[in-house]
């Protein structure tokens, strides 16, 4: 890039209201349509926001100390990896220091384990050295980078394959929170933060274009079988709402296999 | 709008987190110019520059790493899918490297109607950016399309932030 693209960018940094044209709808079933591939799973901190406005949550009553437990598996190493950092933005939402201290550490013994961990390092001791001066922003956003990071590199690895199960374990950790938090304060306007069916759906077909090596081990058959149950159950009825009934069972579904993946 | 404001301060600011940025650019002209295409992390760079006074202040966006890019040809349109959440409030930002692209930035709900939404436009065109909060939680569509001032195909890269 030059110089003078730069600076013409810099002097355009003032912002100006302006109206553009647009269609006013768009027709999603067209075969024209160029949808981008890429999708971006939203991280935990992007839902607890909206919870939060309904008023304050007890997100430390979230955090269940887990031991890790490494097996030669990569594919259950990948979604160990996507519940720790989901983890990791429950304690900083809950303003835990130690919490996020423990979890620096177990984003690297995780990373080493993934073959990856010279490119977490420095993020990861920045999460336990900012939690130790409760700099929340900061530990949040290399949190986020630790996330992108290890994503970034896996794709450069070409281990796509991976990529996909630390994004679904990410997803995974912070939709257990969010339903149990609903769970334990159930409001008909909060519920609505599990309406994703859409999302739970490109889960899915990641999940299930994924190779068959990629699946080993049975806890993969309950990650197959648990998405179809949340799609079912991860969408507003016609008052807008998730009824309660199927914020416990979203709970308890997202619960068991969170578990069944740290033990198996 | 609060953002114009403060945007000198913010300006320099920017200047200031842009100059590594500058001498990283010279050392890389070469290449880029060897290749004809800028390299995907230039483009983000682009974005998060006008993203900057959004990022600061009392009430600031908070900027997610996770980015989308590609390539786009003159008077096309390509859809992101993006999940979003009632009661935040999100910023999307759309950058192309040349200057004299013109862009637009659209949001639309999973019915593929148009949604109301701030739309932020730039002295540069090469940047555009659009702020909505969104009334359902759901998928939304950010339609990006890339004007016909500009022959050459364009690299994008989109960023957003919420709140």
């Amino acid at each position: 890039m030059n110089k003078a693209a730069l600076l013409i960018l810099l002097v355009g940094c003032l912002p100006l209201a302006s109206a553009q044209d647009a269609p006013a709808t768009i027709d999603l079933s067209d075969p024209d349509l160029v949808f981008v591939d890429e999708s971006i799973i939203p991280i935990p901190l992007e839902i607890f926001a909206s919870l939060d406005k309904l008023g304050a949550q007890d997100w430390g009553q979230q955090l269940e100390s887990r031991e890790i437990r490494l097996d030669t598996n990569r594919s259950r190493t990948a979604m160990l990896f996507g519940l720790v950092v989901s983890e990791g933005f429950i304690a900083v939402q809950a303003k835990d220091k130690e919490a996020v201290r423990g979890i620096g550490r177990d984003v690297l013994k995780l990373a080493g384990s993934l073959g990856v961990p010279g490119s977490v390092e420095v993020h990861a001791n920045s999460i336990v050295t900012s939690a130790g001066r409760g700099d929340w922003p900061t530990v949040r956003q290399e949190l986020d980078r630790t996330r992108q990071t290890v994503l970034d590199k896996m794709k450069e690895l070409r281990d796509d394959e991976l990529v996909d199960l630390v994004s679904l374990g990410g997803w995974l950790g912070g939709t257990e929170a969010l339903a149990s938090a609903l769970k334990s304060n159930y409001s008909e306007e909060g519920s609505d933060l599990l309406n994703q069916p859409e999302l739970v759906k490109q889960l899915k077909k990641a999940f299930n274009e994924l190779p068959r090596r990629s699946k080993r081990g049975k806890v993969f058959v309950q990650v197959s079988k648990t998405l179809d149950h949340l799609e079912s159950l991860m969408r507003t009825d016609d008052t807008g709402a998730i009824s309660q009934g199927n914020v416990i069972e979203i709970s308890l579904a997202t619960s068991n296999l969170v578990n069944s993946i740290y033990e198996s | 709008m609060r953002v114009r404001s403060l945007s000198t301060v913010l300006f320099a600011i920017a200047i200031s987190s842009l100059v590594p940025f500058f001498v990283q650019a010279e050392a890389e002209s070469v290449t880029a110019e060897s290749e004809k295409t800028e390299p995907p992390d230039d483009i983000k760079l682009l974005a998060q520059s006008a993203a900057l006074p959004a990022l600061t202040g009392k009430n600031p966006f908070i900027l997610r790493e996770s980015w989308w890019n590609g390539t786009i040809e003159p008077g096309k349109a390509k859809l992101i899918q993006a999940q979003l959440f009632r009661r935040n409030e999100y910023q999307f930002w759309f950058a192309v490297p040349s200057v004299d692209a013109g862009l637009n930035l659209n949001i639309y709900n999973g019915e593929g109607e148009l949604v109301p939404s701030e739309t932020i436009s730039y002295d540069a065109t090469n940047v555009v950016s659009a702020r909505l909060a969104p009334e359902l939680t759901g998928i939304y569509y950010i339609r990006i399309s890339l004007k016909t001032t500009v022959k050459d195909s364009q690299d994008w890269a989109v960023i957003y932030g919420y709140r």
